[in-house]
């Protein structure tokens, strides 16, 4: 199987050989991309904007001696970026510095329906509640929409494996929401309507 | 490339692992999972129900958005980690830059000789005169003295 050419190579080139605007070019199109992966994974801001910004560092340091045909420049980059969270997350659990709460989540007020924001925040909790490998198999795959292969090979570990991780993340996902599906009685309530 | 036919239990089980569109499914299985919807599109919407629920609700989390401060200190790093413009081509640099050294070279070359030669015809034009000079005065004398 040829590999796919891989779209930011020209871009690296020049980003390797100091020229502004491609510069500019990579933050626009990466900046946003790692943000995004470190916030999912960490569920920070502060932290996210930090392991992003290392993460565009390390490209700068990389740029002038990167061989194309190795590996994406994608996958790369998410291959830092995800160490970084990693590093960050296991310093949480070395270090316990707040204690969440563990009660359940609490739903949707009975005589109201959810706000976007709040619908929001409520999946995003979720999501952070969910054992780290399948979300990161869920951010990896559904957020940061890499392929299989490439989410895998992140991963290290088999595509059959990543697809598991992928199936009880979201099945865990739809039961911890499902007080928000159509039809379905509003979570930590009696029920009688 | 997958010759193996879909079937409703792996359509179930893609879905479940990969959500409701089948534009993220495993690029192996996603002409025969295409063929299978097109086939019964009504039992594809049933079987995929639930699937695009749980894509809606993840796609509910809100992205974080880039502060200008965050993608300005960024830009501002590739300079502090040693990143500056080069020329495209180094040894066009170097050839400019010895051409310019010669042209100057030169010009200074040119400076010095201008002067050297002025100074020679002005020390030419200043005998000429006195011999001119002189032999004029030779002239009154033998006038004068005629």
């Amino acid at each position: 199987m040829a590999a796919a050419a891989d779209p930011d190579e020209d871009l690296v080139r020049r980003v390797g050989q100091g020229d502004p605007a491609a510069i500019q070019a990579l933050v626009a199109r990466k900046l946003p991309r790692m943000l995004a992966l470190a916030y999912r994974m960490l569920g920070d801001a502060v932290e996210a904007e930090d392991v992003a910004q290392e993460a565009m560092l390390r490209v700068w340091k990389q740029a002038p001696r990167w061989r194309p045909g190795q590996a994406r420049f994608d996958t790369w980059l998410h291959r830092v970026g995800l160490n970084l969270c990693y590093d960050r997350l296991r310093r949480r659990r070395e270090i316990p510095t707040e204690v969440l709460p563990d009660r359940p989540d609490p739903g949707p007020a009975p005589d109201r329906g959810l706000l976007a924001a709040e619908l929001g925040a409520r999946v995003d909790r979720a999501l952070q509640a969910l054992p780290q490998r399948q979300r990161e198999a869920i951010v990896l795959c559904h957020y940061q929409e890499l392929t299989n292969i490439e989410a895998a090979g992140l991963m290290e570990v088999s595509i059959e494996a990543l697809e598991s991780l992928l199936s009880r993340g979201r099945r865990t996902l739809r039961l911890s929401l499902a007080d928000l599906a159509p039809g379905a009685e509003p979570a930590g309530e009696g029920g009688g309507r | 490339m997958n010759a193996r036919p879909m079937t409703e239990g792996r359509i179930a089980e893609l879905a479940e692992a990969w959500g409701g569109d089948l534009r993220r499914w495993p690029e192996g299985e996603r002409e025969a999972a295409r063929a299978w919807v097109e086939a019964d599109p009504d039992a594809a919407d049933r079987a995929l129900f639930s699937a695009r629920q749980t894509d809606a609700a993840l796609d509910a989390v809100p992205r974080l958005a880039v502060s200008a401060a965050l993608r300005d200190r960024v830009i501002a790093s590739a300079a502090g980690a040693g990143l500056k413009a080069r020329a495209a081509w180094p040894g066009l640099r170097r050839l400019l830059w010895l051409g310019g050294a010669g042209w100057a070279a030169a010009a200074c070359a040119g400076v010095v000789f201008g002067a050297t030669l002025n100074g020679t015809l002005a020390l030419e034009r200043q005998a000429e005169a006195v011999l001119e000079q002189a032999s004029m005065t030779g002239l009154d004398d033998l006038a004068v003295l005629g």
